[in-house]
């Protein structure tokens, strides 16, 4: 049995039919060939497949496309805007957060959902919010930095 | 800062990453994103028994389930792999020798339908006794795992212990030992055990496989961090020339040395061989990822060691038994550089080492971030702490006093150059203040400090080439196999070539390998890239940039002394600025299209440890590396949990090509090893991973991150920045793990011996050390 769904992802809407059992992440990947949000391990534990429900970060792994039908879906591919990069893929590059680069898309959507909530955040604040996603490459410092350079009011 | 006479010096500048944009789009395409037309899906059936007989499969039921494609078992593909020694399968034929052994493989439309497939074969195993220690491996009349050994094809000199499990085992000794420990007024002997890591790439391991039945070629689309190596390994395992193979690097989401080894590409290749021509893709899942792919050697070291009461050594003696699983990737050589570096960055004039690798029946292992130094920095650093309280001297003192110095010769003979083993240890000691007590926040939340001194030798040596293409519009295009593994490879290749070629670094490209056309490269491993890419990428952009301007010359009728090339414009001595770059090459081709290349080739000199017949004289390695990392820790008494507060870490670097690259490679070894230290490691049940999740194998997070301050000690400004740069990737991660430990002593008078420190084992440690007070 297929479901039919209206998602609204990065500014445009995709009707579809999926299983009920489909996840967004699958939904994303596999049907939408959206493969900027990546997949680390499928079961909620390493973050990288973070995406933006309704402007909140959440592991699509965990959440069905049928749960996001009618919702406002913002992946790292809808981040950027004519071309234009937003102020924290910027800082990300700046700041030299980016190594192998494979949890970066969560680590820029989850900051995204951070900064639009609190635009300074405290340090504490921040390793909360990111505490989630796991970069093996140990990049912490540097994601900290780039987060809280954009806090800094290099934001426009 | 050095640079080329003429260039825009981009070498040893902060530049930002060529790689970023794409990573930080969603834009940069990886292993796992690669979609081709027709494309199946693989899924591997694993043993659930450590040890048995394979008494019979049915592939019969799955081969007709729904979307399947191919089925493969090790009776239809029966060939082995391994760099080192040819012992491991593709798919388990007739035995299986751990619980995740690769039984067989089906192909389907979808992953799910695969996997509902998987569950249709029957496979009838008899169970065999299994061995999981290396210790009781080696002991008489344990069961044997490979009983035909001898007749594995090999690449490395014979060295295993006939009837045994032992597969390699290696002496060396310096001096006289005895005679050294009789000049000694005090000997230390301690145990240490290191244990086993996963790399936890977070990307999994991927491959797509592809095979054209009609001229017999295998593509292969493989995130690895040395596809030069595996496309020899593929082509050796199956009998077939080279140009039949070829290695596709995408984007590659993190290696740290687990993704130099045939994985999903082993599984991949065999199905494909049998799905007339449709690519198959294999992903491992997280589960697969951490039991059934390779962790790092899981090490039990007895060190014996001698010194005066001025704290000078007089000897030591070394045992180490590493366990190495079920099949050999290069765990030899892990153990064997590892075993030869259990001497720190001190002089020990004599020296008898023992080193043994032993087959288990668990999870195959091999190179890790640090290839065997990490383990033996662990118990060398730790020890040395031990010996330093008993002996009333302080760290820092009995460090620097017996620490190499230049020109000093390493135990194979080898005169080390550019030795900045004490400025490391001076400039970590004063960033944390070592001399200085922490303050502890309460009784039972204890803060303390302690350091630790590492050296790595590097592949020494080994072969890089590359070509660089200028095309008529002056753009340049660097063809290396040194995989971007996240080590920032791509832009210090780019600014490397910028520099040499005489251009904008924003002209210059470096794709991902592809082994049909990027040459030989030994593989992004043991530290090596910088140096040896390096100055392979430095000859060709100079070799391109000589013919450059010999064709500027013939265009512009004068001596191709009087000119040069700075950022893409042609200069003429006297003259000043004659053309660009793209001007020349459009009036060269005629305003139609064309390309110039130049190449280079960088095997610097040496003597491969590993292969040395006549005892170990030479160049072992082409560069030593040294670090010291100094860390302050705090222990709460009550729960055991120890966290890391401030690490200073100082890395002897040569010189930083990118100095933003250097500070990741650092930053992320401390994050790296503190995880190491204090979270990681496997739960295991008769050989069965139970914690093959990652929320039981647990990692640093950002909530762990310290305050960490990079510290660069380099060369003399005068010398040329590639002739002195060192590795940087490796170093780090192994001086954080003693530096953790020996601060921890100092908060709360413990000492932990067995990694990982995890708050059961401070409890204990706590606890034992109140009883001893108390009696
Ligand atoms: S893939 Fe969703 S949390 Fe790991
Ligand atoms: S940059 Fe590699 S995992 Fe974060």
């Amino acid at each position: 049995m297929k479901i039919s769904i209206d998602i609204h992802v990065n500014g445009e809407q995709y009707p579809a039919e999926v299983e009920p059992r489909t996840t967004l992440l699958e939904f994303l990947r596999g049907t939408l060939h959206l493969t900027g949000t990546k997949e680390g391990c499928g079961l909620g534990d390493c973050g990288t497949c973070i995406v933006l429900l309704d402007g909140k970060p959440v592991n699509s792994c965990l959440v069905l496309a049928v749960d996001a039908n009618g919702r406002r879906v913002t992946t790292i591919e809808g981040l950027a805007e004519d071309g234009k990069l937003h102020p924290v893929q910027q800082s990300f590059i700046d700041n030299g957060a980016v190594q192998c680069g494979f949890c970066t898309p969560a680590m820029i959507l989850t900051t995204k959902a951070l900064l639009d909530k609190n635009p300074d955040p405290a340090e504490g604040e921040i390793k909360q919010a990111l505490g989630g996603i796991l970069c093996r490459c140990g990049s912490y410092q540097k994601i900290l930095n780039s987060v809280q350079a954009v806090g800094k009011g290099e934001r426009k | 800062m050095m640079s080329q006479k003429g260039s825009a010096g981009y070498v040893g500048k902060r530049v930002l990453r060529v790689d970023a944009p794409a990573k930080v789009t969603g834009n940069a395409v990886y292993g796992i994103d690669i979609e081709l037309p027709g494309m199946l899906h693989g899924a591997t059936l694993r043993s659930p028994y450590p040890h048995a007989d394979i008494v019979e499969i049915d592939t019969s039921a799955a081969l007709k389930a729904p979307g399947v494609r191919a089925v493969v078992t090790g009776k239809d593909f029966p060939c082995y792999f391994g760099d080192m020694v040819r012992d491991q399968p593709f798919l388990a034929v007739d035995r299986v020798r751990f619980v995740g052994d690769p039984v067989a493989a089906v192909a389907a439309e979808t992953e799910a339908q695969a996997l509902e497939a998987l569950e249709k074969i029957r496979v009838k195993y008899r169970e065999l006794p299994a061995v999981f220690d290396p210790r009781e491996a080696m002991a008489e009349g344990a069961p044997l795992i490979h009983p035909d050994f001898e007749k594995y094809t090999r690449n490395i000199p014979a060295s295993m212990v006939p009837h045994t499990n032992i597969c390699v085992s290696r002496k060396f000794s310096l001096g006289d030992v005895e005679k050294g420990f009789a000049e000694a007024d005090e000997i230390f002997e301690d145990s240490f055990s290191a244990q086993a890591l996963s790399h936890v790439t977070m990307e999994p391991h991927t491959a797509i496989a592809q095979f054209t039945p009609l001229d017999g070629h295998y593509t292969v689309w493989s995130p690895s961090d040395r596809p030069q190596r595996l496309h020899k390994e593929l082509a050796d395992a199956l009998g077939l020339a080279h140009t039949r193979i070829r290695f596709i690097v995408p984007y590659v989401g993190g290696s740290y040395g687990g993704k130099n080894t045939l994985r999903a590409e082993a599984i991949a290749v065999a199905l494909a061989r049998f799905t007339h021509g449709r690519p198959v893709k294999v992903v491992f899942s997280r589960a697969e990822a951490l039991t059934a792919t390779q962790t790092r050697l899981a090490a039990f070291m007895k060190l014996t060691t001698g010194v005066r009461k001025d704290g000078t050594f007089t000897a030591r003696r070394a045992e180490i038994v590493w366990d190495n699983g079920a099949y050999i990737s290069n765990a030899p050589g892990v153990a064997n550089r590892g075993v030869l570096t259990i001497l720190g960055p001190y002089r020990i004039p004599n020296l008898d080492l023992v080193s043994r690798l032993v087959y288990t029946n668990k999870e195959t292992t091999g190179s890790y971030r640090g290839f065997g130094t990490t383990q033996v920095t662990w118990a060398c650093e730790v020890q040395m702490d031990i010996i330093a309280a008993k002996l009333g001297i302080d760290p820092l003192t009995i460090r620097l006093k017996n620490a190499y110095v230049e020109g000093d010769a390493y135990i194979n003979g080898q005169i080390m150059r550019d030795v900045r083993v004490k400025e490391t240890i001076e400039k970590a000691g004063r960033e944390i203040k070592l001399e200085k007590d922490s303050t502890s926040p309460s009784p039972t939340r204890r803060r303390g400090k302690g350091i630790a001194t590492m050296l790595k030798s590097t592949a020494t040596p080994t072969d890089s080439f590359c070509a660089i293409k200028v095309d008529m519009d002056g753009g340049v295009t660097v063809f290396s196999s040194s995989s971007e593994i996240g080590a920032g490879e791509q832009t210090m290749m780019a600014q490397i070539a910028a520099d040499a070629v005489g251009v904008p670094l924003s002209a210059v490209s470096v794709p991902n390998p592809d082994t049909a056309i990027t040459p030989y490269d030994h593989g992004v491993s043991s530290s090596r890239t910088t140096y040896h890419m390096g100055n392979c990428v430095q000859q060709a952009g100079r070799d391109v940039r000589k013919r450059l301007l010999g064709i500027a010359a013939e265009v512009l009728a004068t001596d191709p002394e009087r000119l040069s090339l700075f950022e893409g414009n042609i200069i003429e001595t006297g003259v000043g600025q004659r053309m660009t770059l793209k001007e020349l090459l459009s009036k060269k081709f005629n305003n139609k299209s064309g390309a110039i290349f130049g190449e280079g080739h960088f095997t610097p000199a040496g003597n491969p440890v590993l292969e040395a017949r006549e005892g170990l004289k030479g160049i072992s390695s082409i560069f030593w590396m040294f670090a010291t990392h100094a860390a302050e820790v705090e222990v709460d008494t009550e729960t055991g949990v120890v966290k890391v507060l401030n690490v200073a870490a100082a890395h002897d670097i040569g010189r930083a090509i990118n100095p933003v690259g250097c500070e990741q490679q650092i930053e992320g070894s401390v994050i790296l090893g503190i995880s190491n230290t204090l979270f990681e490691e496997f739960k295991m049940e008769n050989g069965r991973i139970l914690n093959d999740s990652l929320s039981d194998y647990k990692l640093a997070t950002m909530e762990d991150l310290p305050k960490i301050v990079s510290i660069f000690v380099e060369a003399e400004p005068d010398r040329e920045a590639l002739a002195v740069v060192k590795g940087i990737g490796e170093p780090a991660a192994a001086a954080t793990a003693p530096a953790i430990a020996n601060a921890i002593y100092n908060a709360v008078g413990v000492r932990i011996k067995d990694l990982p420190i995890t708050p059961d084992k401070v409890l204990a440690a706590l606890r034992e050390k109140d009883n001893q007070k108390g009696r």
